[in-house]
């Protein structure tokens, strides 16, 4: 008997850029191969997030107009709830945009200063230009080759503080925030990056990770997932243009 | 001096183009370019009392341009018109040059000239003004590019900018919310276009949107006045359909313009069929004709296209230029190369359909899967600048809601990224064969000799990989100028 477990897609309806719904599909895919049943909730603006009943959190990237729209609602409707699910080892995935509002503060380029959730000890300040390309890094926590394919395109930088530690090393691209070599967060079971789109369809490895997290703090106990071969995510990392860069 | 400083430049771009011919180049925006440099305001010196026709926004511009000229040409006039994806300000002032020569010739035939002009959303704010055209289409808003132009409402922006730049009769999706918006503080100089709400039911009855893993993405979910959730009577497809806000009213306007299904005739064929009937409807007025150019999205471009022709008739007081010789006339347009072209080679058939974006690659899926002739199908992905270099918007597309040919092939730069993308739809990798880009060449004919006599192989390349591939067809099938 395989384990159950519920995810919530935080705005689908607005978080929705750069294809983030591929991790949703990557998570469903890799899941459901071992007999793990996964169900996915969308849970939009004015709609309630009840903290414990989901395994898995999911927060995506958006247009300008979109994340304004939303961003009231997600800090002072949905805020406390969100943080007690972080509190409660709640298994966070967000990206970009997502991870931008898990943090302190947005700080425009032009020096206007937008609140977010604070669930993260991060802030971000806005630049000018963007950093859009394909990106390498090397996770430490992962199986295997321990690198993570991806692909970045954000004018944000990200800086970390106390209590957060990066999500991984780059090898190729910009990464937080171009300067101190390190992209993405972890802050207890939140995972932050700023690689969207097919970010866990490239990367089986975090997917599994993130997967048997999710049933360990559902259970409480270890868990084993069952073997499952990576032949269609391999073959796709080994053609990818940034593979042959570092 | 201006006149004198217009010359040169029209004298120096002929002489570019025709150095580009001797060297066996197109000659598409190099000329004007040129002309530009010599002669800043040359686009509006050469609009100068002429009719013109711009058509602009992210989804079906070529195809609607290539209506546009094929009713006017059918109808009797000369027609000026840039050449696919030479939609900037300087492929608009290589073919403006180009187009005294055909005015010239047009006059001696004793034929009316018009100008169609296809514009890039961003270059239409700028070259509106200059060109001071009699009637804008814009076909729709989808995202497209969103590492290149920034956000939909800043393409929407842009647009805005263009149409306060002149004073044309301005013909407007009513289907789409971002579009029909632009309506807003112009409504005097506005007419729309759309498909009446049987028509979407029985479409979305037959293309049933995916269930399951979080709905796909569409655009504009919120109201663009008060960002309330958009409430729907019917859908065509993507955002498009018969909105509503049920907080502050906006709502979808009533289509002066209206495109159907044929009553009654609709279970013989289907839309991915040419000739699929449809009426089209002005004031009171039906005229019933054959969907030129298959597809559910091309009863947009073919309304939007008859609009534009039968408002031109209006604002020119031409009485040729009938609804219902319009409408006969966009039944005899065939498709632009890469929209949909067949190609015959041997006893079997090549289908290319160019597609850029979600919206745009989610209508040839659905194509290719209602198709009955078709056996294979063939994506190439690359990540130029020209195409974006970003491809992860493959994710937003819904692959799972559909059945495919049994083989399916894959190349193109991101090969592995639309491998993988098809992989996780549930295509079998036992059915599926990816080969880098420098292989695009082999797979094809590898996918042709696997693909039934009589039967059809779809390719669904993006800009770059389309342009490469086009090359390579041609070399390698002896297709002489097949797409001129």
């Amino acid at each position: 008997m395989q384990p159950k477990l519920k995810l919530c897609h935080l705005y689908p309806d607005l978080l929705n850029l750069y294809g983030d719904r591929g991790n949703i599909i990557a998570l469903m895919r890799r899941a459901s191969l071992r007999g793990i049943e996964l169900t996915v909730d969308a849970i939009t603006l004015g709609e309630k997030f009840d903290p414990l009943k989901y395994d898995m959190v999911f927060l995506g990237g958006g247009q300008d107009a979109e994340q304004n729209i939303l961003r009231k609602d997600f800090v002072t409707e949905k805020g406390s709830a969100v943080k007690e699910a972080v509190a409660a080892n709640k298994v966070f995935l967000c990206i970009c945009g997502g991870y931008q509002m898990m943090g302190l503060y947005y700080e425009e380029h032009d020096g206007v200063k937008i609140d977010c959730l604070g669930a993260l000890n991060v802030w971000t300040v806005g630049e000018k230009n963007r950093f859009i390309q394909d990106t390498v890094y090397s996770c430490d926590f992962l199986p295997g080759d321990k690198l993570l394919y991806g692909f970045e395109n954000h004018s944000g930088r990200t800086y970390l503080g106390e209590g957060v530690k990066p999500l991984a090393k780059v090898l190729f691209g910009a990464g937080n925030n171009g300067r101190d070599g390190y992209e993405g967060a972890v802050y207890k079971n939140v995972y932050c990056t700023y690689s969207h789109g097919s970010f866990l369809p490239k990367n089986p490895a975090m997917t599994d990770y993130l997967l048997k997290k999710a049933v360990e703090v559902q259970t409480g106990a270890p868990f084993v997932l069952p073997e499952l071969d990576t032949d269609i995510e391999d073959f796709a990392r080994k053609a990818l243009p940034a593979c042959k860069k570092p | 001096m201006a006149n004198v400083r217009a010359g040169a430049a029209i004298f120096s771009a002929r002489t570019v183009t025709a150095l580009l011919r001797l060297m066996g180049r197109g000659a598409t925006t190099l000329p004007g370019r040129v002309a530009i440099k010599i002669c800043p305001d040359i686009i509006s010196v050469l609009a100068r009392d002429q009719q013109i026709i711009t058509i602009t926004g992210t989804n079906g511009k070529t195809t609607t341009t290539h209506m546009v000229t094929g009713i006017l040409e059918t109808l009797g006039y000369a027609v000026v018109t840039n050449v696919s994806g030479a939609n900037l300000a300087t492929g608009i002032a290589t073919a403006l040059i180009g187009g005294i020569r055909v005015r010239r010739r047009a006059e001696k035939a004793g034929k009316k000239t018009v100008c169609v002009i296809e514009a890039d959303e961003a270059a239409f704010s700028k070259v509106c003004g200059p060109l001071a055209p009699r009637i804008c289409v814009v076909t729709n808003l989808f995202r497209d590019q969103l590492d290149r132009y920034g956000e939909l409402v800043h393409t929407q922006n842009f647009i805005a900018k263009g149409l306060d730049a002149c004073d044309a009769r301005i013909l407007l999706n009513a289907d789409d919310s971002l579009v029909a918006a632009l309506a807003r503080g112009r409504e005097e100089r506005v007419s729309y276009f759309g498909m009446d709400d049987d028509s979407m039911v029985r479409n979305t009855v037959t293309n049933a949107p995916e269930q399951g893993i979080g709905k796909t993405t569409t655009d504009a979910s919120y109201c663009h006045f008060c960002q309330t959730k958009y409430e729907y009577r019917a859908r065509s497809f993507g955002h498009l359909g018969d909105f509503y806000c049920p907080s502050c009213g906006y709502s979808r306007p009533q289509p002066s313009f209206l495109v159907s299904y044929e009553k009654n005739r609709e279970d013989q064929m289907s839309p991915s069929d040419a000739g699929f009937p449809i009426t089209l409807t002005y004031e009171g007025e039906s005229v019933t004709a054959g969907l030129p150019i298959p597809g559910i999205h091309n009863f947009y471009n073919t309304a939007s296209a008859v609009a534009a022709v039968y408002s031109l008739g209006i604002v020119c007081k031409d009485p040729e230029l009938s609804l219902g010789k319009v409408v006969q006339a966009v039944e005899l347009v065939r498709p632009a190369f890469g929209r949909m072209e067949k190609i015959r080679i041997g006893g079997k058939s090549l289908c290319l359909l160019l597609v850029k974006n979600p919206v745009g690659l989610e209508r040839a899926l659905s194509f290719v899967s209602e198709a009955s002739d078709a056996d294979g199908m063939y994506l190439l992905l690359n990540s130029n600048d020209a195409d974006g270099k970003d491809v992860s918007w493959i994710w937003d597309v819904d692959f799972e809601s559909r059945t495919y040919p049994e083989k399916v092939f894959v190349s193109g730069e991101r090969y592995g990224d639309m491998y993988l993308r098809l992989a996780y739809s549930g295509i079998d990798k036992k059915r599926m064969k990816a080969l880098p880009m420098e292989e695009c060449g082999n797979l094809v004919d590898e996918a042709l000799a696997a693909c039934a006599e009589g039967k059809c192989l779809y390719i669904l390349p993006n800009y770059t990989a389309m342009l490469a591939l086009r090359e390579i067809l041609v070399k390698r099938y002896n297709l002489k100028d097949f797409w001129k």
